[in-house]
């Protein structure tokens, strides 16, 4: 098929990529687009563009965007950072002991990969309450290191098993001390895991819609994900000013993932020809 | 920050006669302690205290009659389990996302599985197409569901364009209780299925030329090269898409909260983890909603635990 017609396999993938990047458009395109017209022909190309949704959003007078813009980076950057150290550590720990606590550990982590989270957010007042973190940002960040901790430490294991022995053991022989070892010998050969792990888990939870919801509450601050939320609520009307908090929130994820895609690709491609 | 010199005296064999010992020399219980508290206790005590110590006050709160507001909180045993087993609503929220599991896991899997033997070619312009596809993953779902309901009103683009091409009277995919759980799966498919390619992509890349092209000087056609030698080597990335759509999948929320609030009508697209946080939260009934949370959790480690053993017993080494 392909020998005969060389030009159908490009077009058939052109064509059906379109249909992925419609959605996109339409965030796009009505971020400058006058709000009555949106829900009129909400597909059309924003022609004249305005600029007057995003200068709604960007100088609200009480800030809500930048709020929330600053919420979402601080959780998100702090929670990324904890999960890449915890996680690598613990990964270590885990695949290079030989006990059958080691083992036992590893399952109980490993089994939080399917844990849904409403089984965890049901109590999870009660149990923020007992540190005074409820409705804290502090509160979430440590729920977030907690529930995505199975998954850094699944990309780490998984990672350092493919790292030989050898390397450490030459280290300790020399008298290096095991966090000598980890700092100096290990956790720079990790790279591409920590990458995968930075990235993945950035994503997540910036996106993360449910866990801030409930836990930062309705009346104390909120993320920017939250945030496109409540204005839907808020602005039924006015689709103006939601579109061009949607292209707000997203643009930084957005240029998270092109900056960094050859190593998306790789941590999906790494953990999935290992199986 | 220079290699630190440990006190410890190198060990000195004092016998060398017999052959070493299989095992390894374990080190001494302080220092193995002290190697745990340093590397593995921190993440371990976070995960304890923020996943397994709420998993078990929900497992508590399922045997009360808990309401914050409504006092006392008495125990009760499996009454709630008991009702939840005679709850026209939960049979309804368990078909609803069986139903949504199941088209959430194959629908992303087959057609990811399709456009990656499309995109599986060397060049700039596939490398390009692979992140066009892989784009919605890094979106919010929130983003994505107000998107799509636009997308899909009634009176919106699609089906403007339906009308032109010719169908007169298409249906509001969100608002029509037959169609809104197939259109809340398909935006869910939407989303994934770039995971999907991405996976497949990976995992035809690392299948080796020379078993291809040796079926072919065996006269293997295209299509049982793809039966016979690429599928089976495809295992692993099956297994990968497979687990992820079905766990990801069984906890839709987000989606069914922006999109259509489990309606319309009487809770046709509510999925189990929309009624628990309904019930937790809104009704305050937080038993009931600790116990249908904790049948939740048993479900997709069941669900979960089946899928990998029939996947993991196919996949083959190399």
């Amino acid at each position: 098929m392909t020998g005969r017609l060389p030009w159908l396999r490009p077009l058939v993938a052109m064509c059906l990529s379109a249909v992925f990047f419609v959605p996109l458009y339409l965030v796009l395109a009505n971020a400058f687009k006058p709000g009555d017209k949106i829900s009129g022909s909400p597909a059309s190309p924003p022609w004249p563009p305005t600029l007057d949704n995003l200068k709604a959003v960007l100088t609200r007078p009480d800030g809500l965007f930048w709020v929330s813009l600053t919420n979402s980076v601080l959780i998100t950057s702090v929670s990324v950072v904890l999960l890449t150290v915890l996680s690598a550590m613990l990964g270590h720990y885990l695949a290079r002991s030989r006990s059958r606590w080691a083992r036992v550990l590893t399952l109980v982590l490993l089994a939080g990969l399917m844990i849904p989270p409403q089984v965890i957010l049901i109590p999870i007042s009660d149990v923020l309450r007992v540190g005074h973190l409820m409705g804290t940002v502090p509160g979430l960040v440590l729920f977030n290191v907690g529930y995505y901790v199975p998954f850094g430490v699944f990309v780490f294991a998984g990672f350092i098993r493919t790292v030989p022995i050898e390397l450490e053991d030459a280290a300790r022989v020399d008298g290096a001390s095991p966090a000598a070892v980890f700092w100096r010998i290990v956790f720079p050969l990790l790279r591409p895991a920590s990458a995968s792990v930075l990235i993945f888990l950035g994503v997540w939870i910036w996106n993360d819609f449910i866990d801030p919801l409930i836990i930062l509450g309705p009346s104390r601050g909120t993320t920017i994900t939250t945030g496109v939320y409540r204005a839907v609520g808020q602005y039924q009307s006015d689709f103006g000013s939601v579109f061009a908090l949607m292209l707000l929130a997203t643009l930084p994820v957005l240029a998270f993932y092109l900056a960094l895609q050859r190593h998306f690709v790789k941590g999906l491609t790494g953990g999935a020809t290992k199986g | 920050m220079p290699p630190v010199p440990t006190a410890e005296a190198p060990p000195v064999r004092v016998r060398s006669s017999p052959p070493a010992p299989r095992r390894r020399r374990r080190t001494p219980l302080l220092g193995r302690l002290w190697h745990f508290g340093l590397f593995a206790a921190p993440g371990v005590t976070v995960y304890a205290c923020f996943v397994l110590a709420p998993i078990a006050v929900s497992f508590g709160y399922s045997l009360t009659n808990a309401n914050p507001f409504n006092p006392p909180t008495r125990y009760t045993g499996l009454h709630n389990y008991a009702q939840l087993m005679h709850d026209p609503e939960f049979w309804t929220a368990l078909r609803v996302t069986t139903i949504l599991t199941l088209f959430v896991t194959i629908v992303p899997n087959v057609l990811g599985l399709g456009i990656a033997l499309l995109l599986d070619r060397r060049g700039k312009l596939y490398n390009a197409l692979r992140s066009v596809f892989f784009t919605p993953v890094i979106l919010s779902s929130v983003v994505v569901s107000i998107v799509w309901s636009r997308l899909l009103d009634a009176g919106g683009p699609v089906n403007e364009a339906l009308r032109a091409l010719g169908w007169h009277d298409p249906p509001g995919w969100l608002s029509d209780p037959s169609y809104a759980l197939y259109s809340v799966a398909s935006i869910i498919s939407w989303q994934m299925l770039g995971f999907c390619v991405v996976v497949y992509l990976a995992g035809l890349q690392g299948i080796p030329q020379e078993l291809v092209e040796a079926a072919a000087l065996d006269r293997a056609g295209p299509i049982r090269r793809f039966r016979h030698v690429v599928w089976p080597l495809l295992s692993p990335a099956l297994t990968i898409n497979t687990v992820v759509l079905l766990i990801s999948a069984f906890k839709t929320y987000d989606y069914i909260k922006v999109i259509t609030n489990g309606g319309p009508g009487a809770g046709t697209t509510a999925t189990i983890a929309f009624d628990v946080l309904q019930t937790g939260f809104d009704a305050n009934h937080v038993g009931y909603a600790s116990a249908m949370a904790v049948l939740m959790l048993i479900i997709v480690a069941v669900a979960t635990a089946v899928a990998l053993r029939i996947l993991r017993a196919r996949e083959v080494d190399l």
